[in-house]
This record gives structure tokens, sequence and C-alpha cells, in this order.
């Protein structure tokens, strides 16, 4: 009989294939620094001991290892929020970016920095703010058009609605850019997202938050699973589905809205590695969830690298790696949806 | 000197390019720096600029008030903002310009397409490109906006002057194998830093420094740990301040990791004047001469 919970050791494996990706980030970047040198500064710094002379611990320890930490973190939770939302519309194609929540979520922060919202002793914490609250306004109100339209919330009323209103958020972005005048540097920037600035600090709160969020979505996994039948389906198995949809959505803006006030909206991870999760464990949330966090983490961190390394010394966006394995994937699964239905 | 002889060239070129503003009766006969000849009856009176820099060269001759219209990223010096503002780059609204009647447009076209040109040109307006990417060819953008306004005694002193800054401070600096890192975005946006063939690479030669990243081609991001690597002696940061937080220095400063860096360690870290240094206008020698004074006053403290 198939276990409908992860073994131990499939848990192992997915911990191995996350701690090799993220081993080899850190070993690998656009300055070439020898894997001998490169463990013994992180041997070093994890004993508590100064790292050797030189530069390498400072592009380990400052540069490499918070971003390496940052991507996974932020590939882990977009995974996770596409999984959940795939399951929670029963819609192959939902993800933060494809229903506008990444741009909502921009937008919020983009206002934050145009309008000064900011808390005080705590940086960036205004940005993140708004940027959470926009993403789960953005949420609501996505989903609130989709089911005017047609209320089974079906596939393609609901991605139109996402496009819309990502072009809305983005002509608002464009309009707001118009009016900051000084500060439409900082904007521009921010929109192109960037891991750069990437510190321990940020992982710390991607962290927390993944935790929190996290459990809170895996503990719906039972509901997500009845959701996949159908949402009546739920309803008479005694979910109370309201409430479920929405712990669901507050926990994915959360965990959106944070991410991308970290890294800048980033495309198509949550909509394509809950696909590739689910050709390897199959549409058990049980296993769905974990397994996408896991996998998101790793295609996550592999752009990256590529994005560091391929023509360095510049360094790509990620949003453009991402995006181009990403859109060809969105296509392949589009189509055979298509012909399913 | 290789140096003295490039400039004895280049003033020939400028000479040469200013001859095309011939004398034929009361018409003049201008070459564009996209190679599109333009012919005006008179020195134009009516005028639109759409870059900043153009502004600043008109103003520079004393031709400011044929000023009848600007971009709205020109801000420099101040009188040009009493000149209604019309969108430029990729909105340029032709209506707009077309409606402020000018008898020439000024324009370049990294900015705005030729297309904006043709239809301009339909409209039966001027159009002149001027597209400097070197220093070189802003004192041809200088010589070709003088003729324009019939100001070129005024452009020649113009471009003289520029050349007699540059050519000091080059005389002035030797090449001690120092670098440079210029920083044109903070880290937490991506950094992004100019390469060779930009203006803050030739100011730097000029300086006596080697780009750190003359390996990247105009501008580029780059990678934090590639900064790290190359360890810069100074580091000259074009992030605009606006008065809250730390200044772009300070936060330079206060990067994790880069404290052992040879530029954080001494001080050397510059915020130069963003617009000085990369608008190609006269005031690069006012960019140049302000990277060479902080250049300067760090050898004579040594």
């Amino acid at each position: 009989m198939k276990s409908e919970r992860f073994r131990w050791y499939t848990y192992g494996l997915f911990s191995l294939a996350l701690f090799g990706a993220m081993l080899l980030c850190v070993c690998a970047g656009s300055v070439s620094v020898p894997a001998g040198d490169t463990l013994s500064v992180l041997w070093n710094a994890l004993c508590g001991k100064p790292s050797p002379d030189g530069i390498s611990g400072a592009i380990i320890l400052s540069v490499r290892l918070p971003r390496v930490f940052c991507v996974a973190l932020i590939g882990a939770a977009l995974s996770l929020c596409g999984a959940a939302m795939q399951g929670l519309l029963r819609n192959p194609l939902a993800d933060g970016s494809t229903l506008g929540v990444s741009s909502g979520a921009s937008l919020g922060a983009v206002m934050a920095i145009a309008f000064g919202v900011s808390i005080p002793s705590l940086p960036y914490a205004g940005t993140m703010a708004m940027a959470m609250l926009f993403a789960f306004l953005s949420l609501m109100l996505i989903l609130f058009l989709a089911y005017l339209l047609d209320k089974s919330l079906s596939t393609s009323s609901i991605i139109l609605i996402g496009v819309i209103f990502s072009m809305f958020a983005s002509s608002v972005i464009s309009l707001i850019i118009a009016f900051a005048g000084e500060k439409l540097k900082s904007i521009t920037f921010w929109t192109m997202g960037s891991l750069s600035g990437s510190n321990y600090a940020y992982a710390l709160i991607l962290a927390l938050a993944l935790l929190i969020c996290g459990a809170v979505i895996l503990r719906c996994s039972q509901e997500l699973n009845a959701f996949a039948v159908g949402e009546d389906n739920a309803r008479s198995v005694g979910v109370p589905v309201r409430r479920v949809k929405l712990t669901i959505l507050i926990a994915v803006s959360v965990l959106i809205g944070i991410s991308v006030s970290v890294g800048g909206t980033i495309g198509f991870v949550g909509l394509v590695t809950p696909h590739i999760a689910r050709m390897i464990v199959g549409p058990n949330h049980k296993k769905l969830l974990p397994a996408s966090m896991f996998s998101g983490a790793v295609f996550l961190l592999l752009a990256d690298l590529v994005g560091r390394t391929l023509v360095s010394p510049i360094e790509l966006p990620i949003g453009v790696v991402t995006s181009l394995v990403g859109s060809v994937i969105f296509v392949i699964v589009f189509y055979k949806n298509r012909r399913k239905g | 000197m290789l140096r003295k002889s490039v400039s004895i060239l280049l003033l020939l070129a400028i000479l040469l390019s200013a001859s095309f503003a011939l004398a034929d009766g009361a018409g003049i006969t201008v070459t564009d720096m996209k190679g599109r000849e333009i012919t005006l009856d008179k020195p134009a009176t009516r005028i639109v600029a759409l870059t900043a820099a153009d502004c600043e060269i008109l103003c520079a001759l004393g031709a400011g008030d044929t000023l009848v219209g600007r971009g709205t990223y020109c801000d420099y010096p101040e009188s040009v903002l009493e000149a209604p503002a019309v969108d430029s780059g990729a909105g340029t609204n032709v209506e707009q310009i077309i409606a402020l009647e000018p008898q020439v447009v000024l324009m370049n076209t990294m900015a705005q397409t030729l297309e904006q040109v043709e239809a301009l040109e339909n409209a039966g307006i001027k159009v002149v490109v001027s597209e400097a990417t070197d220093i070189a060819s802003v004192y041809e953008a200088i010589g070709l906006i003088g003729a324009l306004t019939g100001k070129n005694a005024e452009a020649g002193e113009m471009v003289a002057e520029m050349q007699a800054a540059f050519a000091e401070i080059t005389a002035n600096s030797e090449n001690a194998g120092k670098t440079v890192y210029f920083e044109v975005s903070p880290l937490q946006w991506g950094l992004w830093s100019a390469g060779k063939n930009t203006f803050m690479d030739e100011i730097a030669t000029m300086c006596g420094l080697t780009n750190a990243f003359a390996d990247v081609d105009g501008w580029g991001e780059i990678s934090e740990e590639q900064v790290l690597a190359r360890d810069p002696d100074y580091i000259v940061t074009i992030t605009m301040y606006y008065g809250e937080g730390p200044t772009p220095v300070e936060e330079i400063k206060s990067r994790a990791g880069w404290e052992n860096l040879k530029a954080v360690k001494s001080d050397a870290i510059f915020g130069a004047d963003s617009n000085e240094i990369s608008r190609p206008g006269p005031r690069l020698a006012d960019a140049a001469r302000a990277l060479y004074e902080f250049v300067g006053g760090e050898a004579a403290d040594n």
C-alpha cells in the first residue's frame, strides 16, 4: 500500500537534494573560490572561529550564504503558495504571478516607497506590510471579480482577470512613478527586483514567515484534498469551506508579500515547481505541499546560480531565468490541460 | 605626446564640423550626429530640447532664451524649468511639441525612435539628433548646437575650456595603478556599474585611475562578490540622497563583508553628482574636476 504521508526517508532524500543544491550554490559563484577554502570558511564559522585571511571569508559569509538562504526560502514559499492555490482553486495555472497577486504586492511596496510609508525603528517593515496588505487585497479583488463572472471560478476566467489586474497594477505603478519625481530611480530599480541585497535579517524574516504560514497551509492538506474533488464535496465531508479558504488565502498573501518585498516579483516559480512535484509524488496534498517546498527551493537556487554565473561579472535578474523556463512549462501544462478538458 | 595629438585632432574635427555651418547667404546647414543634413534660413530662435544635456549646452552657450520647451527630465540650470515640459523618451508626445511651434527639436535616438523623428519632420519641424556617447562626441554636440543658434564662437570657447580642463587633469595625474569602482545603483536594487565606453570610465582614465569593471561594456548589473574580489582603491557612488536614512557613502561603509575593502578602510568613497557625471554636457568637466580633487586629496594625505 502506498503511504499517505511521507516516510522519513523521503524527507531525507528531499533534504539531501536541497542541502546539495545549497552547497553547490555556496561553492559556485561569479568569483571562483576553491571548494576547500569555501568549506573551511563555513566550518570555521560554524565553530565560531574567525575566517582565514583573504576575501573568501567575506564573499562566502556576507554575500553567498545569506543569498542562498534567501533564495531557498523564497523558492519554497512561492512554490508552496502556488501548490496551495492550485489545489484551492482547482486550477493548474494558478500562481502568484498569473493571478496578479505579485503585481498587487509590488504595487503596495511601490506605494510604500513613493509615499514614504515606514515604521520607525524597523527598516523595510513599511514596505513589507504594504506588500502583504496589497497582496491580500488584490487576491480578494481578483477572486471577487472572477466569481462575479463565473461562479465555478473556472481556469480561463480567473487567469484572464489575473492578467487584467496585473496590467492594471503595473499601470498604476507607472502612474506613481510619473508623480514620484526624485524617488523615481529607486522605484524603477525596485520593480526590476533583485536578490543582491540579501542579508541574514531578510533570511530570518522569511524563515519565520515560512515556518508559521507554511505550518498553517500544511495543516490544511486534508481540506485541500477534499477541495480537489470539488467545493461541494468538501462542504459535504464537513470542511468549513469559507474558513479554510480565508486561512489559506491570508497565509498565501503574507508569504507572497514578504517574498516580493525581499526579491521583487519572481515569475513562474510558484506555477512550475508544484507541477514538477506532482509528477514526482502525485496529487495528494499531504505529500505535494512539502515536496513543492523542497523542489521550489532547489529550482530557484539553480535558477539563481545560472543568473549569477552565466555572464559573469554581469548578473542576470533571476526573473529572466525563471520566466524563460517557466513560460515554456506554462504552455505545456496549459495545452495538456486543454486537451484533457 | 599621444594625448596632445589626440586633442589637436579633436579640435580639428570640431572646426570641421563647425564649418558645416556654411555662411551660404544667410542660411545655416548642419550635419547632425546621425549624418542627416539640416538647413535653416537663420539661427534658430525657438528650440525644443528633449534631453537634459542639450538643455544644459543651450543655456551654457547663452542661448537659453531660445528654449520654448524641454523634456521632463531637464532640470539644469534652474532657468530651464521656466520652459514648458513635454514628454520625452518612449512617450514623446508629437502633438505637445508641435503646439510649441519650435523651429528645431533637439533629441537623441537612444530614448526616442526614428519614427518619432519622422513624425515631427512631417509636421514641418526640423529635427536635429545629438547623440553623444563619449567626450569627443560631446564636443561635436556642442559645435552642432552652437551652429544652430549662431553661437559658433561661444561653442568653440566652451569646447576649448573643457579640453583645457581635461588636459590639465590628465597632465597632473599619473597612472599609479589604482582602481576605481563606479556604483550606479545601491546594493538593495542590485549593483549597477559603469564599464568601458562610459563617461565615468573616460573621467577615471583622465584622473589616472583604472576602472575596476573595464571588462563590462556600458552599464551592467554586476555581482557583489566581484566587487569584493576586485577590491578597488576607490569607490564612486552616484546614488542620489533623499535626505532620509544613511547617506549613500555611509550605506556602502556599513555593508556586511565590505569592511575589509581598501576603499572602505581608507575612507576613499566619493559621492559624485549623478547628473554631472552621466550627462553628455559641459558639466562633465566639473565632474572630472570633482573626482580629480577627491583622488588628489587622498594622495596628499598618504
